[in-house]
Parts: structure tokens; C-alpha cells; sequence
């Protein structure tokens, strides 16, 4: 059985998506076994990560700085916005080079099951966002998981009135999948090949 | 070959083509036999337990492994449980997800109590054509799972303070792959009726006419599509809903209704009656699977002809398709000689 500082690391490890006990305790001895100068490298390296990340506070993505890159970006259309819902999926849709307008980042779709109402996907900030810019199209780009297809349907309701073209991915994608699993190919077509949301 | 599954602790059986007579005192395992079959079909056992449950009580995992013929393709399954862990694999690779095992192989299963389906709550009728059609077809078992999901988060939300804007964003799906999953059972039962009349009608010897109604729990105008019905009625009701927490409306609340010469099979029917609908309907399900994919399923008859007469046994054998691979479960081998089936006689343990 690990013990002490060592059991404390598995257990932090743990938290990590898709690691187990097996590969948690894997991991742990790997790093007290490893070269020390790398190991607190490593150490360092996520501390400063962590550290110097936090929610851009006009699109909500997660950077370094803020606002973001893509906020701060002179050449990106203002009248374009695409929403996604974590930004891993902004990288995504960069990789498409399919889309050169702005972006914001809800970071959770609409779940009673998990007591997640408009306020924990930043509908407020949304909001917000559309009083200071003038967009004329929002793009949807989330999974089409009952919980993405009620986060659409919410959004495209509560936005009729004030933005004339709400789209969202066609489904090349296919159903029930993540669009973190999908290929930017893929993906890019999504993009390009979106519809009205109200034509559905 | 059985390890620690239910009575088997250790065990091998050898099948005909044709399927087998399985014959023995009560508690030999006639019906563990069955299940097991049918456990590569689903993934899971027919009888609503737990996978840990089919574990032999003196051990604390089981392993089962079993070889189809199929198309002349071999298909060797196996699978192990061991406290909650199943893992089942095809031809050596892994099985994520059970329902991913349908496509392979097609049991359909006669239970003692189907008789209860007939009899029973809505919700025995239901299963039954959700079972018959998620084995039929893969996408009815996708639509089935996503509207499953949508009324889980559904009925939630309205046991909670809720935005309509909210409430809307689920209605809007509820109806949406409600109003699908209903036209897939329809579309099924236009050609599933006829042939339950005519199985039924060999079975009685054309002395009794049997029909089935699909019963909405909702207002259905034919005028109307519906996804506008069930909408509507969504609205008429959403204050009794509120009040409840609950979605009153939608096919999860659906119902057959069998007749017998236009009286409920529910309330009038006999034995005999409900026994041989039973069975019609359970031989239409194996057909359908067979027109549509060329395919005969694997019957298993779990002793549901023991209270049958003579005539209406030989009925039932007339209807059945020389292809199919047949097992019958009985502690009375002797009534069923006509099927002509090998008989696999099961001891009782010392
Ligand atoms: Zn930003």
C-alpha cells in the first residue's frame, strides 16, 4: 500500500480524465523514480500553467491573457461569433481554418440532472457580450447531445430577436459523438455546411 | 461452456442445428440454459436482474463462452462477471457497449410470463415493443435512448423552479424524437398486425379474430401531425405536470390494446386466449427480424406450451420456420415429440 506524500500524489493524480488507480500509482512511482531536476520541472511548469490561466473576461475562454488572442486579433470579423462550450473546441475549430470571427466559451450545457441553468453556461456574460458587439451571426457550435440540442434550442429562442442568422454544425457528425472526437476535416465541412437553426 | 454461471458450476453443451429439447425436473436449469443462450444476444439476462446476480452463489465471478454459425462465420463470444465488471468479447475483440451485441444474434425468448404482458400494466406491453423493435432495428434502440435521456432531464426540471425559456429547450426535443420513436412503432405495427391476425387466426383454427390498437396518451387528431398533438397537449397540461414533476405525456406512456373479437384481451380473454396471443405476437417478432434481415433468430419456448391443447400445439408447429434453431424447456419432454428436437435430459445435483 502507498503511504504518506506518495498515496497524497496518487490520489491527485486520480483526478486527471482517464486515469485509474492502476495508471495513477503508475505515474506516482514513475515520478519519484524520475530525474529530479525534471520532475520539478514538470512540477513547476503545471503550478505556472495553472496559475497564469484564468477565464478571458470577454469571451471566457481560458488564457493566458486577457483579454485572449482571439478578442485581441485585428483581423477577426466582429460580426461573426461562434459559440462553443469548452475551449479545447475553440482549438478545434481553428485547426478548420474555416473560421476566421470571434468566439465565446459557455463551459457547460444546459442539465437539470446536474443543476446547470443559464447562469452556469454564462448566459449573463453572453449578454453582455452582445450589447458591446455588433454580431450579426451566431454560429452553434455544440455537441448534439440532448443536452447541446436544449442549449441550442435555449439560445436560438433567446436570440431571435436580436441576431438575424442563428446556424449550427450540420451533422456530419455523427450521433451522440463529441465534437473533441471528430477530425478537423470533419468538422471543417460541419462548419461549413451549417444551417439555420429555425429551419430544422 | 457455462463457469459459475447460476446452477452450472462447470459445464459444456453441444447443439444441433436444429436446437435442442431440454428436458428435467424443476430446478435443473432448464431456463439458466435459455438465458444463457440468450445472454450473447443481449449482453444481458431476459429476466430483470442484476448481471451479478447470474454469478453460481459459491463463487464471486462467472464465464461463459459460446460458438455461433452464422452465414457459415463462426461468431466465438465469451464473457466473464466479476463484481460489477462484465466484459464480453466477439471473435476476441472487446464489446463496449451491449447494445453493440444485437446485430449478431437474434433470440427471441417465449416466457411463462408473457402471459403477464397481456394482463399486466401498461408498461409489460411496452417493454415488449421496445424490446422487439430495439432488436429490429439499431436506430429505434438510439432514438430510444436519446428520448429515454430527454425525459430523465425532463422530469427533473420540472421538480425544480424553472425559466420556460428552459422548459422549452426540452419540450422542443421531447416532442421532437417522441414524435419519432411513435412513428417508428407505428411503421412497425403496420406490418406487425396483419401477420399477428393471421398467426392467430392459424393458431384458433379461424375460429377467433384477434386485433391490436396503438393507444396514445395523448389527444391524436388525424388531421393533425404528431409532433402538433403531442405539443399541444403539452401545453393543456403543463400546470398538472408542474405540479407533479412529472411528463404525463409521450410514447414512454403509450399502450397496446390486443382484442379478441373486439373485447380487451386484458380483461376477457382466457388462458388459453392470452397464452396463444402471447405466442403469435412472440413468433411475429422472430418473423419480422426475418423478412427484414434475411435472418432466422434463435426461438427458445421456456414450457409455454404445457397449457396449450393438442391442436393448438400443432398449430404453433405448423407456423414456425423449418430454419430456425428451436430450444424448448420442459420437465414434461413428452408433449412436445412433434418438434422432433434432440433431447438434452438435466440432473438434479446430488
Ligand atoms: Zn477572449
Amino acid at each position: 500500500m502507498f503511504t504518506g506524500t506518495l498515496a497524497l500524489l496518487v490520489q491527485h493524480l486520480k483526478k486527471l480524465p482517464g486515469i485509474g488507480n492502476k495508471s495513477a500509482r503508475r505515474m506516482a512511482m514513475h515520478l519519484i523514480r524520475m530525474n529530479k531536476a525534471e520532475a520539478i520541472a514538470l512540477a513547476e511548469s503545471i503550478k505556472t500553467a495553472v496559475e497564469k490561466y484564468r477565464n478571458c473576461s470577454v469571451c471566457n475562454l481560458l488564457s493566458e491573457d486577457d483579454p485572449c488572442q482571439f478578442c485581441r486579433a485585428p483581423n477577426r470579423r466582429d460580426d461573426l461569433l461562434c459559440i462553443v462550450e469548452n475551449t479545447q473546441d475553440v482549438y478545434l475549430i481553428e485547426e478548420t481554418n474555416e473560421f476566421n470571427g470571434r468566439y465565446f466559451v459557455l463551459s457547460n450545457l444546459l442539465s437539470p440532472i446536474d443543476g446547470i441553468g443559464p447562469d452556469q453556461i454564462n448566459f449573463p456574460a453572453l449578454c453582455e457580450y452582445l450589447r458591446q458587439h455588433q454580431v450579426k451571426e451566431i454560429i452553434l457550435a455544440l455537441n448534439p447531445s440532448a443536452e447541446g440540442e436544449s442549449t441550442i434550442n435555449f439560445l436560438a429562442a433567446e436570440l431571435a430577436t436580436e441576431i438575424g442568422k442563428i446556424t449550427r454544425l450540420s451533422t456530419g457528425i455523427p450521433f451522440g459523438g463529441d465534437i473533441e472526437y471528430t477530425t478537423s476535416i470533419t468538422l471543417g465541412n460541419a462548419l461549413k455546411r451549417r444551417y439555420k437553426v429555425n429551419d430544422q | 461452456m457455462l463457469r459459475n454461471f447460476r446452477n452450472f458450476s462447470d459445464v459444456e453443451f453441444d447443439f444441433y442445428k436444429s436446437g435442442a429439447l431440454i428436458s428435467g425436473e424443476n430446478g435443473t436449469g432448464k431456463t439458466n440454459l435459455l438465458e444463457a443462450i440468450s445472454f450473447f444476444a443481449f449482453g444481458k439476462s431476459f429476466r430483470n436482474c442484476h448481471d451479478t446476480d447470474l454469478i453460481n452463489f459459491s463463487s464471486d465471478h462467472l464465464h461463459i463462452r459460446g460458438e455461433f454459425v452464422k452465414n457459415e462465420h463462426i461468431l466465438q463470444f465469451e464473457s466473464g462477471i466479476e463484481k460489477n465488471r462484465k466484459k464480453i468479447s466477439l471473435n476476441g475483440s472487446r464489446i463496449n457497449r451491449t447494445s453493440n451485441l444485437y446485430k449478431f444474434i437474434k433470440t427471441v425468448y417465449f416466457s411463462p410470463e408473457d402471459v403477464e404482458f397481456l394482463s399486466g400494466a401498461p408498461v409489460f406491453r411496452r417493454n415488449f415493443l421496445d424490446q422487439a423493435l430495439s432488436q429490429y432495428s439499431f436506430s429505434y434502440l438510439e432514438l430510444l435512448r436519446r428520448y429515454s435521456h430527454i425525459l430523465k432531464q425532463r422530469n427533473i426540471l420540472l421538480k425544480t423552479e424553472y425559466e420556460n425559456a428552459i422548459k422549452k429547450s426540452w419540450d422542443k426535443q421531447l416532442i421532437n424524437y417522441g414524435s419519432k420513436l411513435i412513428d417508428c412503432r407505428l411503421k412497425y405495427l403496420d406490418s406487425f398486425i396483419p401477420r399477428l391476425q393471421k398467426n392467430y387466426q392459424c393458431i384458433s383454427a379461424n375460429r377467433e379474430n384477434l386485433s391490436l390498437k396503438y393507444r396514445y396518451s395523448f389527444p391524436r387528431r388525424e388531421s393533425e401531425s404528431l409532433s402538433s398533438d403531442l405539443e399541444e397537449y403539452l401545453e393543456e397540461i403543463a400546470g398538472q405536470e408542474k405540479e407533479t414533476g412529472h411528463t404525463l405525456a409521450g410514447p414512454h406512456l403509450d399502450d397496446l390494446q390486443f382484442e379478441i373479437d373486439n373485447h380487451p384481451v386484458r380483461s376477457f380473454a382466457s388462458q388459453g386466449q392470452k397464452r396463444s396471443t402471447a405466442i403469435s405476437a412472440r413468433l411475429v417478432q422472430a418473423e419480422m427480424i426475418r423478412v427484414k434481415d434475411s435472418e432466422t433468430p434463435i426461438l427458445m419456448f421456456d414450457d409455454v406450451l404445457a397449457d396449450l391443447d393438442k391442436i393448438r400445439t400443432r398449430n404453433i408447429i405448423k407456423l414456425l420456420h423449418s430454419d430456425h434453431q428451436i430450444f424448448i424447456a420442459s420437465p414434461n419432454a413428452a408433449i412436445y415429440k412433434d418438434f422432433k428436437l434432440k433431447e438434452i435430459k438435466l440432473e438434479l445435483l446430488p
